[in-house]
């Protein structure tokens, strides 16, 4: 198979950009290199994470996510989104691991993958699907993400920055609680970011061919994805959160194209599910 | 030529033993396991294992298995958090050794993990809202809700993992 060269469009929003800006160079490289030789201290940037610290860091994530969008706390809407989630996560590599659901009530478009199993979807994205088979399309590709363990990369790289970051700020009189903890403070910050500005190009496709799998093997219609990146396509010149959506994540018509091949190999109908979605949504849909 | 056939014998009953008990013992891989009531992360936690920690396998269907753990708990674990060897405590995550106690190897400091006690400290610290995430984990549906949705969107027939 072709390996995944699409540009993506994980869904994403502007960002902020990560404070590093006016830091030393030399002094950052010096002080990377005072946490490097404390050996056990500094062993956290560079070796792989477990599923406890990814749920902690996605807790702290949501909550940074949270004080950015309003939550939508709508415990039907949140329910119904779960449901069609926890449906698709289980056909995942990951069915172990506890997923939660919920929707950002913002109009823009974005569906966000948050490290141990946090998965936010706006009503800006809701409002584009007009069925079951493709919130399920679409949710299956941000529990790819998760179950493909794609924030592990961006968690150590977090971590290399943070460490090197504080060491500079504190030279040779650091500690544990001095340093480390900062460490962990500017981490959770940076994936916070790389949370909303979606993974590298190799990673979405990754995940749009696995969550194609995850929503078919739940029973769901082949062409959720594809109907949501056409309908990206077809509205991306005539509305604004659309085309600003696709300024910032390109390649939404080679990921059509390859969920297209996907679909025509598929030998399954599935399921659209749009009456019952259309009516669990009706609340938000309206707005 | 009786001893010796008796002394066979025993030798068989006991290599068989060893080959039973070989077959339905596993060991914890990964740093945290929760035990659940049913084949699926939804559903409510009976017990949580450590790495290393030794389990009798029970039943097994599907990627799923029963396991008794330790603490005489019975309930379902995904098949690939176990290892037919033996496996060295510890090693858990950086992260959480950070904090008073160790995740990787207390399970005091697991639980505080799994409570959200180090994320809280750094949501208060940077000024956000924690309640978003307890909101979040607090209006997830249950499992019979979960279960009830499986059977009606067809998925029993696309089988589970």
């Amino acid at each position: 198979m072709r390996r995944a060269r699409w540009a993506l469009g994980g869904i994403g929003i502007a960002l902020l950009a990560v404070g590093c800006a006016g830091l030393d160079v030399g002094n950052v490289i010096e002080g990377g290199m005072k946490l490097i030789q404390s050996g056990d201290d500094i062993k956290g940037a560079f070796t792989d994470i477990d599923e406890p610290e990814e749920v902690e860091l996605g807790r702290a994530v949501t909550a940074m996510i949270g004080s950015r969008y309003p939550l939508l706390r709508d415990e039907a809407v949140t329910r119904y989104v779960a449901l069609v989630g926890n449906a698709v996560a289980l056909q995942s590599e990951r069915p172990d691991m506890r997923f939660y659901f919920a929707v950002l009530d913002s109009p823009d478009l974005n569906a966000v993958a948050v490290s141990g199993g946090y998965i936010f979807v706006t009503r800006g994205a809701l409002a584009l699907m007009r069925d079951e088979a493709t919130l399920a399309g679409v949710l299956g590709h941000e529990v790819g993400h998760i179950a493909l363990r794609h924030h592990a990369k961006a968690i150590k790289a977090e971590k290399r920055k943070a460490a090197l970051k504080t060491g500079a700020e504190v030279g040779a009189s650091f500690t544990r609680a001095s340093v480390l903890t900062p460490a962990i403070g500017l981490t959770i910050d940076g994936l916070g970011e790389a949370a909303l500005k979606g993974f590298s190009r190799e990673e979405e496709g990754e995940s749009d061919v696995v969550g194609f799998r995850y929503a078919v093997a739940a029973g769901y219609d082949p062409a959720g994805l594809r109907d949501f990146l056409k309908t990206l396509q077809d509205r991306g010149a005539k509305e604004t959160a659309v085309s600003n959506f696709m300024s910032t994540h390109p390649g939404t018509e080679e990921r059509l194209k390859a969920q297209e091949a996907l679909v025509a190999k598929a030998t399954t109908p599935g399921r659209r599910n749009q009456a019952r979605f259309q009516q669990a949504l009706a609340p938000i849909q309206k707005r | 030529m009786r001893k010796a056939t008796l002394l066979m014998a025993t030798a068989l009953v006991a290599m068989a033993a060893t080959l039973m008990a070989a077959e339905t013992t596993r060991w914890v891989e990964r740093t945290k396991v929760d035990v659940r009531a049913g084949r699926g992360s939804y559903y409510e936690v009976v017990d949580t294992l450590l790495k290393g920690e030794q389990v009798e396998i029970v039943q097994t269907e599907g990627g799923w298995v029963t396991v008794r753990t330790p603490r005489e708990k019975v309930g379902w674990v995904f098949a690939a958090a176990l290892s037919a060897k033996p496996v060295q405590p510890g090693g858990g995550s950086d992260f959480l050794k950070l904090a008073p106690g160790d995740a990787s190897t207390s399970r005091t400091a697991a639980s505080q993990g799994a409570k959200g006690l180090y994320a809280q400290d750094y949501a208060k610290a940077k000024g956000y809202d924690y309640t978003v995430v307890d909101w979040v984990e607090g209006h997830q549906p249950s499992s019979p809700q979960i279960e009830a949705f499986l059977e009606d969107t067809g998925e029993t027939a696309g089988g589970r993992r």
